[in-house]
């Protein structure tokens, strides 16, 4: 019996898989608040998409889709092609400079409305002047390394 | 601790110094003055510029950030009736309604002055009790900051998000993304997939700017609606005279403020809003006139706006105190002492009291120049509100990448950054919060350590985490709040239900 309640009030853990004790306790935790929360909210809701009261969050929405994913593929992007030029000028912090120009007119353009003379003309400006500043002021000024 | 206040004193009355935490404040207030970008975002985008300065002056200007973005939330609130910072909501109850009468002025001069005495008494207030707190927290062991750690994320989960399910599960994501990398006590890796530059986990700063920052402009751009432009504030306003006598003679919603700031702030996860509610409702129920509340009264402004600055001070209590942030702003504070090589806890304290000292100096220094900048730059700011969304984004973006890219130069950090920027979005939208998440990721590694050298230490026995006094409170605690909240829910689904049935 003493032995019983003394196996209860320990844990001994194996060398061999002690590493992964803390995420196996989190993992089943999540589990179990995972299916909670697939009872108390997701079935509920699905049995009301069902019904026809509410559509399905994303696929049933309507969005601008060219603008969201637009946007997601643009900073992937920025971030690959930083790396791809960055290495053609290392450690001037150009790869930066180049890129970002590049991204700020595109994203601007992602977003711009009417295009007008003036609408474009501060849009340019703007993406040639912002990565010029930023990069002056945090590869020269503060000396923070840009690819 | 008056030689610590006297190394302080160095290091901050420095020209480098100075100038850091007034263009800190300066930038925080244009981030707070737009709504949507939080204090939190506001520091995490500008930790990139600290990294070459020494800490006192780099976590200054990160302090005059959060200070200045506390602040300017109430501009487009009192002038617009749009809350620039979630904290600021309350200020619009009076505030626009003050400035519809023609007052716009005044109801700014109440809340800059509202602000700096909330600022500059929490500064007293977290110079008073964290060095005691800190000492005390020396008495810790394993079990108790095991307990300590479960205690900060139950609490956090039970405010951040939309239920107590919900912030548990986003509290619990942090926990799981904390174990990814090297396990701290055995030296295996862990969930690497190969990825050489998941050995040192994930770092805490590609998670808080794709948290924050990332998830934000995810979200204006989904959310994006061309027609939707901020109109001018039809009331001019040139420079905001401070009104401290007006403040004064409102002492009583002024010190309902900073107390319900000083008290709310240290709560793990509470934030802003919640301090700045409670204060405005005190308020009222302590005033003689509480019918005037809701209509342009002072005494609601100087409550709400002393409570959101009083708050930031209680929040850094239990941040540098113990290692663990009282909100998220604080959480990105917390990583920005980490970069500069300070390791909030007990033993900062110990170790180097005059660069926390300095942290205290500079803080109280970060509020005067809030009530300088604000009064004399309010026509500018107001102006920074008509800048278009669109072009925001894209700098938004290219200063989330220097922010990453700046600390080690892994581009791996990037795409983890956007990683998290999307599990962020989805948990906003979905309500569940992205506070619970790097409270989660923050306090994973303290609460696995501890746990795991607590059961060796122990000799695999954990009755110890619940037979230690100090333990055992916090645990205690821990789950008298889930009891409380699930009663609480309980109640609130019954009223509902109540007059669907009659």
């Amino acid at each position: 019996m003493e032995s019983g309640l003394s196996s209860l009030l320990s844990v001994s853990i194996d060398f061999e898989t002690s590493h992964l004790f803390f995420p196996r306790i989190i993992h089943w935790i999540m589990a179990g608040l995972f299916v909670l929360i697939l009872m108390t909210k997701v079935a509920p809701f699905m049995a009301s998409v069902k019904r026809g009261e509410r559509t399905l969050p994303i696929v049933g929405e309507a969005r601008d889709n060219f603008r969201f994913i637009g946007t997601l593929v643009l900073i992937a992007a920025y971030f690959y092609f930083m790396a791809v030029v960055g290495d053609m000028f290392p450690y001037t912090g150009y790869g930066f400079l180049l890129v970002s120009m590049v991204f700020v007119l595109l994203m601007s353009l992602l977003y711009l409305h009417d295009w007008t003379k003036k609408a474009l003309t501060i849009v340019v400006v703007n993406a040639i002047v912002a990565p010029s500043l930023a990069w002056f002021v945090l590869a020269k000024l503060f000396t923070i390394t840009l690819p | 601790m008056l030689t610590g206040y006297i190394d302080g004193l160095g290091l901050v009355f420095q020209l480098g110094t100075l100038l850091a935490i007034a263009g800190g404040t300066f930038l925080g207030i244009i981030m707070g003055v737009l709504p949507g970008l939080t204090s939190a975002m506001a520091i995490a985008l500008l930790l990139p510029v600290t990294f070459g300065m020494p800490p006192v002056m780099g976590i200054g200007m990160l302090l005059g950030t959060l200070c200045g973005a506390g602040a300017s939330g109430s501009i487009p609130a009192i002038l617009l009736n749009i809350p620039g910072t979630p904290s600021s909501v309350a200020t619009t109850f009076d505030g626009f309604p003050m400035a519809q009468k023609g007052e716009a002025g005044r109801a700014l001069g109440l809340a800059i002055v509202a602000s700096f005495f909330g600022g500059v008494a929490s500064m007293v207030v977290l110079s008073l009790l964290a060095p005691p707190i800190a000492e005390f927290a020396l008495r810790f062991g394993a079990a108790e900051y095991f307990s300590l750690s479960i205690f900060g994320l139950v609490i956090i989960a039970s405010v951040a998000g939309k239920s107590l399910l919900k912030g548990l599960i986003a509290g619990l994501i942090g926990f799981f993304c904390s174990t990814i990398g090297t396990d701290p006590i055995a030296g295996v890796d862990r969930f690497t997939f190969g990825q050489l530059s998941l050995l040192t986990g994930i770092n805490l700063l590609p998670a808080l700017i794709g948290l924050f920052a990332v998830s934000q402009v995810l979200k204006d751009a989904f959310e994006y609606d061309p027609s939707n432009k901020l109109q001018n504030s039809p009331h001019k306003v040139d420079i905001a005279r401070p009104r401290f006598i007006e403040t004064l003679r409102n002492w009583r919603a002024l010190l309902v403020g900073i107390v319900s700031g000083s008290v709310v702030g240290p709560v793990p996860g509470a934030g802003g809003s919640i301090a700045s509610l409670v204060a405005y409702d005190q308020a009222r129920r302590f005033s003689k006139t509480p019918e005037k509340f809701g209509k342009g009264h002072g005494a609601g402004i100087v409550s709400v706006e002393s409570a959101n600055n009083a708050l930031l001070g209680g929040a850094l209590i239990p941040t540098l105190a113990l290692g663990i942030p009282g909100e998220a702003a604080t959480a990105v504070l917390l990583g920005g002492l980490m970069i500069q090589g300070v390791t909030p806890g007990p033993m900062l304290f110990e170790s180097q009291s005059g660069i926390i000292y300095g942290i205290f100096l500079a803080y109280l220094v970060a509020n005067f120049f809030m009530l300088i900048i604000m009064c004399l730059g309010i026509k500018l700011f107001v102006r920074v509100l008509l800048v278009p969304r669109k072009q925001l984004i894209s700098a938004i973006i290219v200063f989330c990448f220097i922010g990453v890219y700046g600390v080690d130069g892994d581009v791996f950090n990037l795409y983890i950054m956007l990683a998290f920027g999307l599990l962020g979005y989805f948990l906003n939208r979905y309500g569940f919060g992205t506070a619970p998440v790097i409270l989660g990721l923050i306090l994973g590694p303290i609460a696995e350590s501890n746990l795991r050298r607590g059961l060796q230490t122990f000799g695999g026995d954990w009755t110890p985490f619940f037979t230690r006094p100090i333990s055992v409170t916090f645990l205690v605690i821990a789950c008298g709040l889930l009891a409380l909240t699930l009663w609480q829910n309980y109640r609130t689904r019954q009223q509902d239900a109540a007059p669907d049935a009659a």
